[in-house]
């Protein structure tokens, strides 16, 4: 069970920074909370006295997106919901709706965001792979004095290990930043022990981007979560692809190369497993999901020989 | 603890109050406004009976601190009808009885309330994909299902809104589809279960469980906890009055842990407390010393000699056999033409009910102690309760509260001493509510269960003769286990006729949490070893499985496993139904053709499958906006 000295619901994000800088040791950030009460719980944290809980959900600086220069910035009150009910998001950020019907349900993506997703760095975050296939960095900001001073932090650094982050003491992420991907496919794979309100065993995120008859992989982009303590992007597997005359053959021969990355501890024979028909089935399915081509395989799935 | 001042607007109407900081909106609602439509089924997020909707948005309501709906319009369930109204969607349920216990119905009817209204046009896949938040325990979905996509019609206009009305009965109920009565309390959340009451003066109860699978109690230090503020009385065993000791068929259990603990979330000591927080942190200061002692979790170990004993009074660590004989094995196995032999093993499984455990007990005026909790079992938990309180059968009372899914979990009496003896020591009425992981730690489960099975056949599948022997972990107490055996060993070998058989089902004291009842009572562990030993054998005999059910089949004149003679018997119309519903293929298991005709058809289900609401058009592809 939860229960705090005081909860603050700054509005500004200077009154954030300055109550978060003061807040005593053991006091917690809160955005949608919904990793923050499951925590505190019976075989978890269980009972849990936090002298301070700073939420950020009110924080008008925090609410929003903007897109900028081939980049979209989200900021860190974005909710899961988002990508899938904002049609732009949805155009710019293709993997995104997929990762998020697999995320939690409706009701917890109304409340979650992608910020504490990030920042919970769980080895099996959702958020993590279609993140760092979006090129995604993060804004982290502190005050020095008066004056809020920003930095920024690419997610493959972002995350140190298990629930560890590069988060300093009095720092807030304030957005996150994406590589627009208009015109892509999007994709994202997952396995759990469930369908629906589940984490994942392991995940794949990917977009595809192929030349307008279909034939060429432009880009590709793929990454995989749960398989090791941080995410993994496959660049070996991308440079394979890009470039490359589009073929079922191709793409099996390149999913293949996955199974070497997966590092986790538990279940590794599994999880090579999984991560392959991963790969090849994100791959596909990304190919699927762009919009106005229609791709050119150079063989059939049949014919196809790894 | 830091107070918050909070405005906001409930079901319409403006609430301005102080409350405690680290509140989250569901204990505002039901502890601090009495809105106890919303339930808590986990507190994690997991299970959605507190579903309410903040600023037009679904959310669970056991995941958002209160102050993050200060300033917000709140819906409940409460609020979606005039008092003494359904909406259409309620209705719907009512009508096609989907609100079965009814504890998951109010977040259930809130989540399809939701679906509804992001797209009133939603199709199946898309309303299981926004109900999928919700968990029910009860009706398997269907009923729900079906009432989401009734609505949907009668909203839409496609469908009349008589549909929704009460059918009138012709010459029978039977074959009737009739609304349950008991249904609109449901719907609409009036209904209070155990943990939804409140009563004057009333404390919390919390139970401080054993971390040790086996351990002798040294001592148990409460002074501490006695001293703290808030608190109003402190329990252990030495305040049974009576005979301590529970059960079903032996007492082995004590109310609380009496000289030694046996599993894992056994209770040891209670704290009666003006509120939750008190009596939670009083746990912490209360001192128990234990002495740690080699456990025993797995039932064949327990059965060797020299192995660990739980109970003095069963050294043998057998909490019941029961043996069933029937003709001469012997002569059956020795006339077979072909002799299979497998194990068999099945998990150990919780209820899960959405309900979990709760009640309240308090003494009346005139020195009744009357017990209120969702048991299925009220009278004999009254008499047992008789004799631990040592009153007289009169001045104990049981009330049953409505259950919130039991499926025989609630069945084995388990805290109700707990809180009698609280009710008793402090004079106040006392409520306890179980978190799920401590109902998950601490109630009974079913027994796991191991099965060495043997059948003789002759060539045309006839059954000869089957040794059937069945090892069930019993846990640490006894429970239900011996009904359990006797009725796996009454279904043993399934609707079969069989000449000759031996049975053995033995229940054993491990250190594993207690199992007791749960529905099937034990047939089902054996009718897994039963049926899996038919197909195993039509295929080893190239025989239709349909086959061989019917040359075993029993038939009116048939003489049970426990030699009792049938004069009316349905399996030969069950198999009919069965094997037509099912579009079997006749053949032998291995037999099947090139295709399956069995699957994909109007009357099977197709696995859930994300994403439903992508399959109106690529995101933004058609540059149109959609619900989504
Ligand atoms: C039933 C259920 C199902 C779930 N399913 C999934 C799932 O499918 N996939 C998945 O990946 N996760 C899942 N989760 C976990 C959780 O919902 C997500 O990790 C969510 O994105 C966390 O975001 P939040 O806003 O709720 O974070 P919070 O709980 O508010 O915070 C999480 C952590 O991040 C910190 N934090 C938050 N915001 C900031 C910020 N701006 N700057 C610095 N630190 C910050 C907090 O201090 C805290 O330590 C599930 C949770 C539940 C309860």
């Amino acid at each position: 069970m939860l229960t705090c000295d005081n909860y603050h619901l700054p509005i500004t994000l200077q009154d954030a920074l300055v109550l978060w800088a003061a807040a005593p040791e053991g006091s917690r950030l809160v955005a949608g909370a919904t990793d923050l009460l499951p925590w505190a719980r019976e075989g978890r944290a269980g009972e849990v006295h936090i002298p301070a809980l700073v939420d950020l959900s009110r924080v008008a600086e925090l609410h929003g997106y903007t897109t900028a220069k081939g980049r979209v910035r989200l900021g860190a009150n974005t909710v899961w919901q988002a990508f899938l009910t904002d049609s732009a998001l949805r155009r710019l950020l293709p993997c995104m709706p997929h990762c998020s019907s697999w995320f939690a349900d409706d009701q917890i993506r109304e409340q979650a965001t992608l910020a504490g997703n990030l920042a919970n760095a769980s080895p099996v975050a959702d958020g993590t792979p279609p993140v760092a296939a979006l090129n995604g960095v993060l804004e982290l900001a502190h005050l020095e004095g008066d004056t809020i001073v920003a930095r920024t932090v690419a997610v493959s650094d972002f995350v140190l290990g298990p629930g560890r982050t590069v988060l300093e003491p009095g720092e807030i992420i304030t957005a996150v930043t994406l590589d627009s991907a208009s015109g892509y496919g999007g994709s994202f794979q997952k396995v759990g022990q469930r369908r629906s309100l589940v984490i994942s065993v392991a995940c794949c995120a990917a977009l595809v981007k192929t030349d307008n008859t279909g034939c060429v992989f432009e880009d590709v982009r793929l990454s995989l979560g749960g398989v090791g303590p941080r995410p993994i992007r496959l660049n070996r597997l991308e440079s394979a692809l890009r470039g490359e005359r589009i073929s079922h053959g191709l793409i099996d021969r390149a999913a293949h190369m996955a199974a070497a990355e997966v590092a986790s501890r538990s279940r590794q024979q599994y999880r090579r497993s999984v991560v392959v028909s991963f790969v090849g089935a994100a791959i596909r399915d990304a190919l699927a999901d762009q919009s106005d081509v229609v791709v050119n395989f150079q063989d059939t799935e049949e014919t196809a020989s790894v | 603890m830091s107070e918050l001042w909070v405005e906001l607007e409930i079901n319409n109407r403006k609430i301005a109050r102080k409350t405690q900081a680290h509140k989250r909106l569901l204990d505002f609602l039901r502890d601090d406004l009495h809105l106890t439509g919303s339930k808590e089924g986990c507190g994690a997020g997991e299970c959605g009976t507190c579903s309410v909707f903040v600023d037009g948005r679904l959310v669970k309501s056991c995941l958002m601190p209160v102050a993050k709906a200060s300033g917000c319009k709140v819906e409940t369930i409460e609020g979606l009808a005039a008092p003494g109204q359904l909406t259409t969607i309620q209705q719907a349920f009512h009508k096609t009885g989907a609100s079965q216990c009814g504890y998951c119905i109010p977040g259930m009817v809130m989540a399809a309330t939701s679906a509804l209204r992001q797209n009133p046009q939603a199709g199946i896949e898309e309303i299981k994909e926004r109900l999928g938040g919700n968990i029910c325990r009860c009706t398997g979905y269907t009923k729900i299902f079906e009432a989401v996509e009734l609505a949907r019609a009668v909203i839409a206009g496609d469908q009349s809104e008589d549909v929704l009305a009460e059918e009138p009965v012709g010459k029978s109920y039977i074959g009737h589809n009739q609304r349950r009565i008991d249904a609109p309390a449901r719907l609409s959340g009036r209904l209070k279960y155990a943990a939804d009451i409140r009563m004057t003066d009333m404390l919390q109860m919390q139970v401080l469980r054993s971390p040790h699978a086996h351990a002798r109690i040294v001592s148990i230090d409460t002074s501490e906890a006695e001293a703290m503020a808030g608190v109003a009385g402190v329990i252990t065993s030495e305040d049974v009055p009576g005979t301590d000791g529970f059960g079903v068929f032996v007492h082995d259990q004590p109310v609380m842990a009496r000289g030694k603990v046996r599993h894992v979330g056994e209770a040891v000591a209670a704290v009666a407390a003006e509120d939750l927080i008190t009596a939670r942190q009083a746990l912490a200061k209360i001192n128990v010393v234990y002495e740690e002692l080699p456990g025993v979790f797995d039932p064949e170990e327990a059965m060797q000699p020299g192995a660990v004993v739980l109970h003095d009074y069963a050294a043998d660590n057998i909490v019941k056999h029961i043996p069933l004989r029937k003709g001469d094995v012997a002569a059956g196995f020795a006339e077979a033409d072909i002799i299979l032999e497998e194990n068999f093993s099945t998990q150990q499984v919780e209820h899960a009910y959405l309900e979990p455990e709760a009640g309240i007990a308090y003494v009346d005026a005139d020195d009744v102690v009357v017990v209120i909790s969702p048991s299925q079992n009220i009278t004999h938990h009254r008499q047992m309760l008789s004799r631990i309180l040592d009153r007289p059968i009169n001045k104990v009372r049981c009330i049953m509260s409505p259950v919130g899914g039991g499926f025989g979990g609630k069945e084995d009496m388990l805290y109700q001493g707990m809180l009698a003896l609280a009710a008793m020591k402090t004079h106040r009425p006392v409520q306890l509510v179980f978190t799920r992981e401590e109902s998950i730690v601490a109630s009974a489960k079913r027994h796991p269960s191991r099965v060495r099975y043997k059948m003789g056949l002759k060539r045309n599948g006839q059954i000869l003769a089957i040794r059937f022997s069945m090892i069930s972990d019993g846990g640490a107490y006894g429970m239900s286990s011996e009904g359990v055996m006797r009725k796996a060993a009454i279904l043993s070998c399934g609707p079969y006729e069989v000449a000759n058989l031996c049975v053995d089902t033995t229940a054993v004291y491990t250190n594993n949490t207690p199992s007791g009842a749960f529905r099937t009572f034990g047939g089902m562990q054996a009718q897994f070893a039963t049926e899996s030993m038919m197909d195993i054998a039509a295929e080893a005999l190239e025989i239709d499985p349909f086959e061989i059910r019917r040359v075993n089949m029993m038939l009116p004149g048939s003489k049970t496993h426990t030699q009792q003679e049938l004069n009316s018997a349905s399996l030969d119309r069950v198999l009919e139904a069965a094997e037509a519903a099912s579009r079997w293929e006749t053949g032998a298991p291995h037999m099947r053709g090139a295709t399956r005709s069995d699957l994909g058809g109007a009357d099977t289900r197709a696995p859930c499958t994300l994403g439903a609401r992508f399959a109106g058009g690529r995101p933004g592809a058609d540059g149109k906006e959609r619900v989504w």
